[in-house]
C-alpha cells in the first residue's frame, strides 16, 4: 500500500502554483519544514504549467505577464526548506490530534503526510458551460487548449474557435497563432459596447492595472493584424459533428438574425473559473458562492485562515482573482502561519503585512472589475436547452434536473437532486456540473445559492484505482 | 499537431494505442501524444457517445483510458495526467470492462 | 382540519422522512387517515438514502458469531424477513414505479473451516424461522458465482437476497403518499411534544428561520432513524437507539459481473453491483461520528460522519480477496451514513405504553425491513392488530428504563 512511509512536516501545502510558491518563499528562513504536493510533475500550477524536463524551448511563455511569475518559480525551485511531491493527488484531508493527516495518491500507491498546519492553494478550473453538443471530442476549455500548448507544445486542433466571456481567450488565441496554429474566430458573449461601458465604470481600477490590460490589448491587436475575426454578442448554439467536432453555430444574444456557422475542429470555451475547494469543504470550512461564475470559495480572515483551525487558504481557492492576488495571499498566509507557529512575533507579522494589504486591496479591486466585465450573466442560461447534458459523467440532462425539482416532494437542495438524478456522482465528482446544478436549483426556487447547496465533498478527492489503494 | 519551431524534444518513445504504434516523446502525456497523432476519440460515454479530453488538467475524467505500463496489468487512468513510457499500451473506448 | 384553537389537526403525525416514515405515511393515508410527515432536512437525506441498498435476509455474521443466547435473540429479526421478501417482491407493482429491485440471490462466503461452521450454525437457526438457505461448497459456489476467487471454500446461498435502489425507494413512497393526500413538510423540526388536553398530542413545529406552528395529532409515530432517541426525549421516554456511522464505497461502472448480494461469514464485507453498473462495497466498516464544537457537547448528527481511509482500504482488500476483478476498477466515491442500533440489534416497533398514542419504528435493518415495518406499524395504528408477530420488538422490552418516564 504505502510507498515511502509516512512523512511528518510542519506545513503541508496542497497545490504548487503562485500562491504556494509565494507562501514557501516567505517562510524560507523560518526553519519550518514544508511539503508541497501537486498532481503535476513540476511546480508552477496551471498558469505556469511547465514543459517536460526533457524539452528545450526557446523563449517559453514570453510576455510581461509571466516574467514575475517565472522569477518566482526559479526562487521556489531553489528553496531548501521545501520538499516537492509532484505527480501526487491529495485524496483526503483529515483532522488528527493537533494537526492534519493527508492521504496522497501516486503511481506507486498511497502515502500519508502529517502536518501541523495546511495551506490549500489548489487553484481553480475552467467553468463548464453547457450547450447542445458540448460533449463532442474537440470541445475543450480554453485553459485546456492553453496548457496543451504551453506545456506539451501540442496544438489541440487545426482550426480553433474560441468562445466565452473572459479576455483570457484573447491571450490563448494569440498564443495559438504565434505557434503556427489557426484561429477561426474569437467570440465574446458580451456586446462590444457593454464591454467598453463596463471598463469605463472602473476607470481608476483599469488605470491601476494597465499592465494586465495591455497584454489582452496586445493579443487583440495581433489577432486583428492576422485577420482573425473577433466577434461580440454571440453564444454557441450547437456544436456539430458525428463523432468529433466539425463546426459550431453561433446565435446572437440579443434579437434575432440567422445563426452563423463556423467550421472548426476545436472549440475552446472560456466562461470563467470555479475555485477548487473540495478538500477544505470536506472539513466543513465556511464557504460562499463565488460570483459571477460559480463554485465555492473558502472564507478566510485577514491572515488567510479558514474557519478550520490550522487550515489556511490562498489564491483562487479563496475566490477567483488572478495570479497577482494569489501571490499576495500566499505571502499573507505565510505571515499568518509563521505568527501562529511562533516564528514571527505579532508585531513583525503586522509590519510585513502592511504593504501586502495595500497591494491586496488593489488586486481585489482588479479582480472585482474583471468579474464584472466577464459576468456570464444570462448567457449560461440561454445556452442550455432541456435536452442539454448538464452532468457530463452521468449524462443527466437539464430536463432531468427540472423533473426532479418538479415531481418530487419538496426537493430543495442540490444534494437531494444529486441523489435523485445521479448528477455529480461520476468520475469528476461533480466539479463540472455542480455550478450548473446549484444555479438551476436556486433559480427554480427563486433564491440565491447558499452554503448548504454545496455537494458533499468526500474522500477520495480524485477517483483513483483500487489497486493503488490496497 | 506538435509545435516544431523553437522546440527541441527529447527521446522518442513508442507506445501502442489500440494495437497501433504511436510515436511520442519523453515527457509527453498520453493525451498530448494521441491528439498530436490525430486520434480524437478517446472513449465512449454510458450512452455510447464519443469523448475526448475536455479540461486537460485532470478534472473532467473524459480522457479516462485503459493504460498498461510495459508488462503490467492495465489500470484506468486519465490520459492527460499520465506520462508516456516505453512499451506502454493504451486501449480506448472501454468504460470499465473488467 | 383545524382544532377549536385554529391549529391544523391530523390523525397521525410522523416524525422522520426516511423509508419507514414515508412508507407509513403511504399506508396510513391510503386507509383514510389524515397524515402529517415532518422531516428536519430533505426526504431520504438520512440513512435511508445513504445505505447501499442491500436486501439481506440471512442473519448477519456479527449477530451469530458470539454466544448463542445473544444469537437467539438477534435471530428474532427473521420473524420479519419472510414478510420482507414478499413485500419487496410486490413493491414495484404497489408503487407503480421502478425501484431497481433485484432479488437474484445472496451468498455469504467462507474462507476457513471456522467460517463454514458458523454458516452451518446460522443455517440451523434460520431454518427454525422458515428462511430458505442452502449451503454450498467451493466449486458449487463458483459455479453459481464465477466472479468468486479460489479462496472461497463454501457459501450460504439465499435465493431471495439482492438489492434495491435507496435513492428511489423512499421518494417513491413519499410521492405516492403526497398524491394520496398526505401532508409532507421538509426543513422543519419538531421542537416540542405535549399532551393535548383533549386527545392525542400537540406538536410545536419549528422552521430554520425560527417561525413556529402548532399542530395537533391523535397519534405520533417516531421513525427518525439515528434521531429517534432525541425524538423520544421530546416525549419524555428513553428509546435506546444509538447512532453508528458506516462507510460505503462505489467503484466506477463496469460490465455486468455480480448479479448477487455478496457477504462474508468471517469478515466485514458486502458487495453488489447496481443497476447502473457501479460496484458498491461495504460491510459495516466504521466511520467516525462528529463531535459538537460547542455546548451541548457530544455527537453532532447534523454533520456527516468522517471517513477513515484505513477502514476503507481494509474493506477494499477484503473485497479484492473475494472478487479479484475489483482490483481493476477505480474507486469513484465514498460516503458515510449514520444508522440507529439498539443494544440487542432488534428494531424497536410499537406503542410506548408510558405514552399512549406514541409509536416508534426504528433500528434493525432499516432498508431491508423498511417497507414491512411501515406496513405493519400502519396496521397497528389503524386497527390495533398486526399481520406479523412483532411483539419481540416492542418498546416494552425497555420498560425498565421508562418506569419513571412518560407524558
Amino acid at each position: 500500500m504505502s510507498q515511502g512511509g509516512q512523512l511528518d512536516v510542519d506545513v503541508a501545502v496542497i497545490g504548487g502554483g503562485p500562491a504556494a510558491m509565494a507562501f514557501c518563499t516567505a517562510l524560507a528562513d523560518t526553519g519550518l519544514n514544508i511539503a508541497v504536493i501537486d498532481e503535476q510533475p513540476r511546480p508552477g500550477g496551471q498558469i505556469l504549467r511547465q514543459p517536460p524536463a526533457d524539452f528545450e524551448i526557446d523563449n517559453w511563455l514570453p510576455g510581461s505577464a509571466y516574467r514575475g511569475l517565472k522569477r518566482q518559480l526559479a526562487r521556489f525551485e531553489a528553496l531548501k526548506n521545501v520538499r516537492w511531491i509532484g505527480g501526487s493527488a491529495v485524496l483526503g484531508l483529515d483532522r488528527q490530534f493537533e494537526g492534519f493527516e493527508l492521504c496522497l495518491d501516486g503511481a506507486s500507491g498511497t502515502r500519508i503526510v502529517r502536518a501541523r498546519r495546511v495551506l490549500t492553494a489548489t487553484g481553480c478550473y475552467d467553468l463548464a458551460a453547457a450547450f447542445p453538443g458540448w460533449t463532442l471530442p474537440g470541445v475543450m476549455t480554453a485553459g485546456g487548449v492553453q496548457t496543451l500548448l504551453k506545456s506539451q507544445q501540442v496544438l489541440a486542433g487545426e482550426r480553433i474557435v474560441f468562445c466565452g466571456t473572459h479576455p483570457l481567450q484573447l491571450i490563448v488565441a494569440d498564443q495559438v497563432m504565434q505557434n503556427g496554429g489557426r484561429v477561426e474566430a474569437v467570440v465574446f458573449v458580451q456586446s462590444f459596447h457593454a464591454a467598453w461601458r463596463m471598463m469605463f465604470h472602473h476607470t481608476s481600477t483599469m488605470l491601476a492595472n494597465m499592465d494586465k490590460l495591455v497584454d489582452a490589448a496586445t493579443a487583440l491587436a495581433r489577432l486583428k493584424r492576422r485577420g482573425v475575426p473577433v466577434r461580440f454578442g454571440e453564444v454557441p448554439e450547437r456544436a456539430i459533428g458525428y463523432d468529433r467536432l466539425e463546426g459550431v453555430t453561433l446565435r446572437a444574444v440579443e434579437g434575432g438574425g440567422a445563426p452563423v456557422h463556423l467550421t472548426c475542429d476545436t472549440l475552446a470555451l472560456c466562461f470563467g473559473f470555479a475555485p477548487q475547494s473540495d478538500l477544505p469543504r470536506s472539513l466543513d470550512a465556511a464557504i460562499a458562492w463565488d460570483e459571477p461564475y460559480g463554485g465555492w470559495r473558502i472564507l478566510h480572515d485577514v491572515w488567510m485562515r479558514s474557519s478550520v483551525d490550522g487550515l489556511f487558504v490562498a489564491g483562487e481557492t479563496a475566490g477567483v482573482g488572478g495570479a497577482q492576488k494569489a501571490l499576495i495571499e500566499g505571502e499573507l498566509a505565510a505571515l499568518g502561519c509563521a505568527g501562529d507557529a511562533g516564528v514571527l512575533t505579532p508585531e513583525e507579522a503586522e509590519q510585513r503585512a502592511k504593504p501586502l494589504r495595500r497591494a491586496h486591496g488593489r488586486a481585489l479591486a482588479f479582480a472585482a472589475m474583471l468579474r464584472a466585465l466577464t459576468d456570464p450573466g444570462e448567457a449560461l442560461r440561454k445556452m442550455v436547452t432541456a435536452e442539454t447534458v448538464v452532468c457530463r459523467c452521468e449524462i443527466v440532462r437539464h430536463r432531468d434536473i427540472d423533473a426532479a425539482l418538479r415531481e418530487h416532494v419538496q426537493v430543495g437542495r442540490p444534494n437531494a437532486v444529486k441523489l435523485l438524478t445521479r448528477a455529480g456522482m461520476g468520475g469528476c465528482g461533480g466539479r463540472n456540473c455542480e455550478p450548473a446544478v446549484v444555479r438551476q436549483v436556486s433559480q427554480s426556487l427563486g433564491r440565491l445559492p447558499e452554503p448548504q447547496d454545496a455537494f458533499t465533498a468526500r474522500f477520495p478527492a480524485r477517483s483513483t484505482p483500487v489497486s493503488r489503494l490496497i | 499537431m506538435r509545435v516544431r519551431q523553437g522546440v527541441k524534444r527529447g527521446d522518442t518513445i513508442g507506445i501502442r494505442v489500440d494495437g497501433a504504434e504511436v510515436a511520442a516523446f519523453a515527457g509527453e502525456t498520453v493525451a498530448a501524444a494521441m491528439l498530436a497523432a490525430g486520434l480524437r476519440v478517446f472513449r465512449h460515454d454510458p450512452e455510447g457517445f464519443p469523448r475526448a479530453p475536455f479540461c486537460n488538467m485532470g478534472i473532467c475524467y473524459d480522457c479516462l483510458l485503459e493504460i498498461a505500463h510495459k508488462d503490467a496489468l492495465p489500470v484506468r487512468l486519465r490520459a492527460c495526467m499520465t506520462l508516456v513510457s516505453p512499451g506502454m499500451s493504451v486501449t480506448t473506448g472501454c468504460d470499465g470492462k473488467v | 382540519m383545524k382544532t377549536a384553537t385554529g391549529n391544523r389537526r391530523f390523525d397521525v403525525a410522523i416524525i422522520g422522512g426516511g423509508l419507514t416514515g414515508c412508507g407509513a405515511a403511504f399506508h396510513l393515508v391510503r386507509k383514510g387517515a389524515s397524515v402529517l410527515l415532518v422531516e428536519r432536512a430533505q426526504i431520504n437525506a438520512g440513512a435511508s438514502g445513504q445505505n447501499a441498498g442491500s436486501l439481506h435476509f440471512q442473519l448477519e455474521r456479527r449477530l451469530v458469531e458470539h454466544d448463542s443466547a445473544a444469537s437467539a435473540i438477534a435471530a428474532r429479526t427473521l420473524l420479519l424477513s419472510r414478510a420482507a421478501i414478499r413485500d419487496w417482491r410486490a413493491l414495484e407493482a404497489l408503487l407503480g414505479t421502478d425501484l431497481e429491485v433485484v432479488m437474484a440471490g445472496g451468498l455469504m462466503v467462507a474462507e476457513t473451516a471456522e467460517e463454514m461452521a458458523l454458516l452451518e450454525r446460522k443455517q440451523a437457526l434460520e431454518a427454525t424461522y422458515g428462511l430458505d438457505v442452502e449451503l454450498l461448497d467451493g466449486p458449487e459456489a463458483r459455479l453459481r458465482a464465477p466472479y468468486l476467487s479460489d479462496r472461497v471454500i463454501g457459501a450460504a446461498f439465499c435465493p431471495h437476497e439482492g438489492h434495491a435502489g435507496p435513492r428511489v425507494a423512499t421518494v417513491a413512497f413519499a410521492r405516492a403518499a403526497e398524491a394520496a393526500g398526505a401532508c409532507i413538510t421538509t426543513e422543519i423540526r419538531v421542537g416540542k411534544i405535549s399532551r393535548s388536553p383533549l386527545k392525542g398530542f400537540v406538536l410545536d413545529l419549528v422552521e430554520e428561520g425560527g417561525r413556529t406552528e402548532r399542530v395537533s395529532a391523535d397519534i405520533v409515530l417516531a421513525a427518525a432513524g439515528a434521531w429517534t432517541m432525541e425524538v423520544g426525549q421530546l416525549a419524555n421516554v428513553h428509546l435506546p437507539l444509538f447512532p453508528l456511522a458506516l462507510t460505503m464505497t462505489a467503484t466506477e461502472r463496469c460490465a455486468p459481473l455480480i448479479p448477487h448480494l455478496v457477504q462474508h461469514a468471517g469478515k466485514r464485507l458486502s458487495l453488489k453491483q447496481t443497476h447502473a453498473g457501479n460496484l458498491l462495497i461495504g460491510g459495516g466498516w466504521p466511520a467516525r461520528l462528529r463531535q459538537r464544537n460547542a455546548a451541548p457537547y457530544g455527537f453532532d448528527l447534523e454533520r456527516r460522519a468522517v471517513l477513515r481511509p484505513p477502514m476503507l482500504i481494509e474493506n477494499l482488500n477484503i473485497a479484492c480477496g473475494i472478487v479479484p476483478a475489483v482490483a481493476n476498477l477505480n474507486v469513484l466515491r465514498t460516503w458515510t451514513g449514520i444508522v440507529a442500533e439498539t443494544p440487542d440489534h432488534l428494531p424497536v416497533l410499537g406503542e410506548v405504553s408510558e405514552v399512549p398514542g406514541f409509536y416508534v419504528a426504528a433500528g434493525g435493518s432499516g432498508f431491508t425491513l423498511g417497507p414491512t415495518v411501515a406496513r405493519v406499524l400502519s396496521e397497528m395504528i389503524l386497527t390495533g392488530t398486526t399481520s406479523e408477530d412483532v411483539s419481540h420488538f416492542s418498546p416494552a422490552r425497555f420498560g425498565g428504563l421508562n418506569s419513571t418516564m412518560g407524558l
